[in-house]
């Protein structure tokens, strides 16, 4: 919390004319929309994934942060994890995944937010969500989700506090929490993810179940992976069949 | 097999106390080639004009051991260990790699499968990446064990597929289906290999022990899905490119003339982490788990999804599967 409110405080003095809102405007405190924290705590491993963990190249996996998905159960209804975004985790993707071109850049997690809090700009009714406003600040994000209907960053980011996600009922969710606001919708692929025919687990099929959330693959404004030239191809020599070798 | 292969040679044995002694073929053959070699290392020792240095001297004798062992499969515990020390002394004194074989076993009630989801692959080929990467797969002959055939809508034969794309994917009006080994329940490639250097373990993965193997491509012919890959030539990967990690029934130094095939990353999927494949596709199409776990996320697909597997009238049971959403 301190490092947050430091780092906002920071981008407050270096922020030139479009931001200068921010200056004078008290930043309100995370939490005040009824939110509750994000138990900041890596989850305890048990010691055969532990072991398993201290194989890997560190920094990849050995750091991951885990959450268990409340509410939700695996095949056999069994508690899983999902991984919580930080940079630890995400440097380590980009090595494991770098070459896959998973929208790593624009993964904010609530852990990397700290570096750059939405709220430092987005912090009351004079910086409303708008369409027009994405051209200016937004540039990099090309909403593209739902492709069909109109939707505004209001249609999943909550007004009052953009870093958390509104869900239909009224109810939040944290940036982490991704699935819970996709499922509202993709109920299917939701129904997938939790069984394991959707999505990804990260490290083993034994031992403790850490899957990835929605938004670690899919850019959540643009949610279809894109096109991509493949790895080469193989060299058939003599026939072209997949005989040949 | 007599473990005098394993003493000390001394150049003074001599055949006569050799025929005395019950030992079979290969554990005479052992005794004589050990004694040729402590020979020559004898000859070197009072001889500088030999050129030979004590290191090219070891691999002498470690290839000469190498070259005696007997079937992986039927090795005692201590063989094993024996064989996987003088690989690893080897790759070091050939290639100058420090190298880690394991040789580790099956885990009970541990049955492999695989399941490969065809809406979701789009054909990039990550996994063909990650495997060759992952298996030292031969970096000259361009050796890949998976095959990503690009379908047309619609279409179920293979031999109308297209495995050599070089384009953009997706492509339009196609879908991406993976082949690889498929760890068969039943494998044809196994029954035919004339010299039982093939065989299924425990846990459902079919290895191949290199060094038994004589590259007679039976079990290429007998494999209905293409899985398996010649070695024309001697394998070639660069050093700072070698996975150390090795399994003696995996992705460890391979020669001409052998067979290999995918072993379900047997090196890490017998320590519980997922093959390179599935670890590395980026959209998720690839589902890896032990089918004996009814909880597990493979199980999960095959009674939940619509699942089909290739060939299956051919009745080899493969244990790899392709759903759909």
């Amino acid at each position: 919390m301190t490092h947050r409110r430091v780092g906002a405080i920071l981008l407050c003095l270096l922020a030139a004319g479009p931001v200068s809102g921010c200056r004078e405007r008290p930043r309100p405190e995370r939490g005040a929309s009824g939110i509750p924290p994000v138990p900041a705590t890596t989850v305890p491993v048990d010691s055969a994934t532990a072991a398993r963990y201290a194989r890997l190249e560190p920094g990849m996996l050995g750091a991951v942060q885990a959450m268990p998905v409340e509410g939700w159960a695996g095949p056999g209804a069994r508690p899983f994890e999902v991984a919580r975004r930080s940079a630890v985790l995400e440097a380590g993707h980009a090595r494991e995944f770098g070459r896959v071109t998973l929208p790593i850049a624009l993964r904010a997690g609530s852990a990397a937010l700290s570096q750059y809090p939405c709220t430092s700009c987005h912090a009351g009714p004079r910086l409303v969500m708008g369409k027009e406003r994405i051209r200016d600040a937004h540039n990099n994000i090309q909403p593209r989700h739902p492709e069909q209907a109109g939707a505004a960053c209001s249609t999943c980011h909550a007004e009052e506090n953009v870093e958390t996600l509104a869900l239909r009922g009224g109810g939040r969710a944290t940036l982490d929490e991704s699935y819970r606001l996709c499922a509202q919708c993709h109920f299917q692929q939701a129904k997938a993810w939790a069984g394991g025919a959707h999505g990804k687990r990260l490290d083993g099929w034994e031992g403790r179940r850490v899957v990835l959330a929605c938004t670690d693959c899919h850019d959540p404004h643009r949610p279809a992976l894109q096109p991509q030239i493949p790895f080469r191809a193989p060299q058939l020599h003599r026939t072209g069949s997949p005989r040949d070798e | 097999m007599s473990d005098d292969h394993t003493s000390e040679p001394s150049p003074s044995g001599d055949t006569g106390s050799l025929l005395q002694k019950p030992v079979d073929r290969r554990g005479a053959l052992g005794m004589m080639l050990a004694g040729a070699v402590a020979g020559s290392q004898a000859l070197g020792a009072c001889s500088p004009l030999s050129g030979e240095t004590p290191e090219e001297r070891e691999v002498k004798v470690l290839a000469w051991r190498e070259y005696i062992k007997g079937n992986y499969r039927f090795m005692t515990e201590e063989e094993r260990a024996e064989t996987i020390a003088r690989l690893e002394r080897l790759a070091k004194l050939r290639g100058g790699v420090d190298v880690a074989i394991q040789g580790t076993e099956a885990q009970p009630g541990v049955v492999f499968g695989y399941a490969f989801n065809i809406s979701k692959c789009k054909g990039f080929r990550r996994c063909v990446e990650a495997c060759i990467n992952e298996n030292n797969l031969d970096r000259r002959a361009a050796t890949q064990y998976i095959r990503i055939f690009e379908m047309q809508d619609g279409e179920v034969n293979l031999d109308e597929a297209d495995a050599t794309f070089q384009h953009e994917v997706p492509a339009e009006g196609h879908f991406y289906l993976g082949t690889q080994c498929f760890q068969c329940a039943d494998p044809p490639c196994v029954r035919v290999c004339p010299v039982g250097a093939t065989w299924q373990e425990p846990d459902g993965i079919t290895v191949i022990d290199y060094d038994w193997c004589i590259g007679c491509r039976y079990c290429m012919a007998a494999c209905p899905y293409w899985a398996r890959r010649f070695n024309w030539s001697e394998p070639e990967v660069p050093a700072r490119d070698l996975n150390p990690n090795q399994h003696y029934l995996g992705n460890r130094a391979r020669k001409t003339g052998v067979v290999e095939k995918c072993t379900f990353c047997i090196h890490r999927t017998r320590q519980g982490r997922l093959p390179a494949c599935a670890e590395a596709c980026p959209t998720g199409a690839r589902v890896f788990g032990n089918l004996l776990d009814p909880d597990s996320e493979i199980r999960w697909v095959l009674a939940n999804k619509r699942v089909f597997r290739l060939k299956e009238d051919l009745k080899t049971e493969p244990r790899f599967w392709y759903f759909t959403d």
